[in-house]
């Protein structure tokens, strides 16, 4: 790349100032009035479906916006983000079964592991480069995915984690029952999101996009892209294992189907479906996704069919995610406004 | 350049979308007064490789309903049968089975997943206490294991490990007989292939110690080609060959290894040939592969299981599957129990179930038995014979020994640590 050229890429980098600070109380209220919203739906609606419905909201949502991490904010395309939900949910699963100890611990325990793992194979993906990188993260998926399946003795094989999970009680929650267990996911998605944002914004987000849209540049100004790219590999990861620990709470088990490339899958596809230029994006993909789902499979049973048609809709039709297309709507509409 | 998106405007929109979403997702989500009428939700595999099965056992279900609702119906209510299409994915079998329950107001359930579906909608029994009813998963665990046992859930299905000790029974006495001495296996590569061919050969050798096995071949599930499997069998030489392979794979193989004449070759028995999506699929099916019973209407050799067949193929123009018999055998158990039990009641419905015995056409005797220790079928018609190319395709049908099947098993659970 001349100079000329890198130099014209950097007209678009043109960051608006914004009060960081501000809108760091901005969104923290926000997310406190999500919250808060959450937390009375059930005694506005008083339906066990609904709860189940905001439960996996929050399993695939807390997924798919991280996998918005990579894919939207550094150009990642990772086509194995599932092994990091299956390795949350075996990891929790299997913690819970076998040590007993305490919701928590094995939580952090969890996450743990998902961090050295995901260093480990971070380490030797991020080097890669778009098509290659996508093939990789699938071939380490299908690594983790067959480990589960032929290491019976641990995993149970295709026939998942028997027995339950179990839950006991921790500082007066107790995740068997299904009103603590909605309210701790609604928790721990809006805490997520909240940090997920935070990553968005601050100036390392800003650097991500950077690398996204010219490495060559960011790495002429020092950037170290290498460790930028393992940096959000790793805290994705993190994000995409607690849905998955949130997934195995809900099912109370966890299957080899939760680490299988569908998983990553329908991860991309609820980004295509809510867009991958706003930051609730995949969060509206996901009710999107699991709505039509739900909806669709309780109507008929070629549920197949009409999820085909709406994502020829997007790919065809809009050409963008639900989010992307309202956002440019408003804007357009605005600026008709201005004249 | 002018930036021209404010962070505001994506807020609003999304709160926006978040309401009209709250509206939407509330209005069908009423709780259902209990009419009536009483439901029984179904999640079963509808899509993908195994949706024959699952519609098969949808189609079961159906016509033993219809009979059950033209004499009256569970205790004076109609059943109504709510069946929703899990795509075999576990994740989605625990939603809508707590859908079923949670939101159409379904009192029961009959489990028609295969494999890790049938564990969690396992957990969601034990989470919401319902009764359940599993009526497809064949693996052991699912009830042997005292972990899994829970008071509402009962397997109305076929098991691996009968399937192993009367298919190495008859296996040994016909090795014994032709003295087939070098055996290979062919499996798929998962639990169930691995467990099932296990137990197999152990039981083989119990029954004829002098057999080897000296080649062992694990093709991946839905592997389309087996020609390096054939091929390696071959120059193995062996004289007998087993495999638990089933189903398109099954097929596949079939016709893939007619190319090299293996069945000329060696003896083959194939555990899970007997089935009529095997049976007429098969290209050029060959004589005299041995396969245990899955569902055929010629065995039981009984007026009742003919009639059965022929009412199902009557009205599906399709014979039914291993999985339709038991499908149907569970809509029977449920029928007998609430009649004892003169209630819907899922407890008292639970209480009368354990330890039921009743007529059926598929027992091997007439009846069939929930066993009381472990909520499990047995009693059920079970044996093997020799394939013909047509119809009725499977002759000279030997039953298992029930009272030896309980032996071993008992002994099994030991080993495994179950009891």
């Amino acid at each position: 790349m001349t100079e000329l050229q890198a130099g014209e890429g950097a007209q678009v980098l043109k960051v608006p100032r914004i009060d960081a600070r501000a809108q760091r109380y901005r969104d923290v209220l926000i997310a406190l009035v999500a919250f808060i919203v959450l937390a009375l739906l059930p005694m506005v609606f008083g339906s066990k479906q609904l709860l189940d419905f905001v439960v996996r909201c929050a399993a695939y949502g807390l997924f798919a916006t991280s996998l918005n991490l990579l894919v939207g904010y550094t150009g990642m395309i990772s086509f194995g983000h599932g092994m990091f939900f299956g390795l949350g949910a075996y990891g929790f699963g299997l913690m819970m079964q076998k040590t007993g100890v305490p919701i928590p611990v094995a939580f952090a325990a969890t996450l743990a592991i998902t961090f050295l793992v995901a260093a480990v194979i971070g380490a030797i993906c991020v080097r890669l480069k778009e098509i290659y990188f996508a093939f990789v993260t699938l071939a380490f998926q299908m690594l983790i995915h067959s480990t589960i399946l032929s290491w019976q003795s641990l995993t149970g094989g295709d026939q998942g984690l028997r027995g339950g999970i179990p839950r006991p009680p921790f500082l007066g929650i107790d995740l068997s029952r299904p009103m603590h267990l909605y309210i701790a996911s609604c928790a721990l998605l809006v805490i997520g999101l909240l940090l997920m944002r935070q990553i968005a914004q601050s100036p390392f987000g800003y650097t991500l996009r950077m690398i996204r849209d010219n490495p060559t540049r960011a790495s002429f100004i020092g950037i170290d892209v290498w460790r930028a790219k393992l940096v959000i590999f790793v805290l994705a990861a993190l994000f995409a294992s607690t849905g998955g620990m949130i997934m195995a709470l809900f099912v109370s088990g966890a299957y080899p189907e939760f680490a299988y490339w569908t998983i990553s899958g329908e991860g991309i596809f609820i980004n295509m479906l809510g867009g991958v230029t706003t930051f609730l994006g995949p969060m509206v993909g996901t009710a999107l996704l699991l709505l039509l789902n739900d909806t669709v499979t309780r109507l008929t049973e070629y549920h197949g069919i009409v999820l085909g048609i709406v994502i020829l809709f997007f790919a065809i039709g809009l050409r963008k995610g639900l989010m992307d297309f309202i956002v440019e709507w408003f804007v357009q509409r605005r600026e008709g406004a201005n004249g | 350049m002018e930036s021209t998106r404010k962070p505001g405007v994506s807020r609003r929109a999304t709160l926006a979308l978040m309401g009209a979403g709250a509206a939407t997702l509330a209005a069908p989500w009423v709780a259902s007064a209990q009419a009536k009428t009483i439901k029984i939700g179904m999640p079963t595999i509808l899509s993908g490789r195994v949706a024959q099965l699952g519609t098969s056992s949808r189609n079961a279900v159906l016509l033993e309903v219809e009979k059950v609702n033209a004499a009256g119906g569970l205790a004076g209510r109609q059943i109504e049968m709510v069946i929703r299409d899990s795509k075999g994915q576990p994740q989605e079998a625990a939603r809508i089975a707590r859908e079923l329950v949670n939101t159409d107001g379904c009192e029961m359930l009959l489990d028609g997943e295969a494999s890790s579906g049938s564990f969690a909608v396992h957990e969601v029994a034990r989470d919401l206490g319902v009764l359940c009813i599993h009526t497809c998963s064949e693996a052991s665990s699912l009830t042997a294991d005292p972990k899994q046992h829970i008071p509402n859930a009962f397997r109305c299905v076929r098991q691996g490990i009968h399937d192993s000790i009367v298919g190495a029974s008859y296996a040994a006495s016909i090795a014994k007989a032709k003295g087939l001495k070098k055996w290979a296996t062919c499996s798929p590569d998962y639990a169930y292939g691995r467990d099932t061919t296990g137990e197999f050969v152990l039981y083989l050798k119990k029954f004829a110690p002098d057999v080897e096995v000296i080649s062992e071949s694990w093709p991946k599930l839905f592997q389309p080609d087996y020609t390096d499997v054939i091929t390696k069998i071959l120059q193995a030489k062996p004289q007998a060959l087993y495999s638990c392979l089933w189903g398109g794979d099954l097929t596949s193989y079939i016709d893939q290894a007619n190319i090299y004449a293996m069945f000329t070759q060696m003896e083959v028995f194939a555990v899970n040939m007997a089935d009529y999506t095997a049976l007429t699929v098969v290209k050029n099916l060959p004589k005299g592969i041995h396969s245990g019973d899955r569902y055929i209407k010629t065995f039981p050799p009984t007026p009742e299981n003919a009639a059965w067949g022929d009412a199902y193929k009557a009205k599906y123009s399709e014979y039914p599957t291993n999985w339709s018999w038991q499908n149907a055998t569970a809509v029977m158990f449920l029928n007998e129990a609430v009649k004892k039990a003169n209630s819907t009641d899922g407890k008292k419905v639970a209480e009368a179930l354990t330890g039921l015995t009743i007529k059926c056409p598929f027992g091997a005797d007439g009846t069939v038995t929930m066993r009381a220790d472990d909520h499990t079928l047995v009693g059920y018609a079970i044996g093997w014979g020799t394939t013909i190319p047509k119809e009725p395709y499977v002759l000279d049908m030997k039953a298992g020994d029930w009272k030896t099947i309980f032996e071993l098993e008992a002994e099994w659970k030991k080993s495994k640590g179950y009891t």
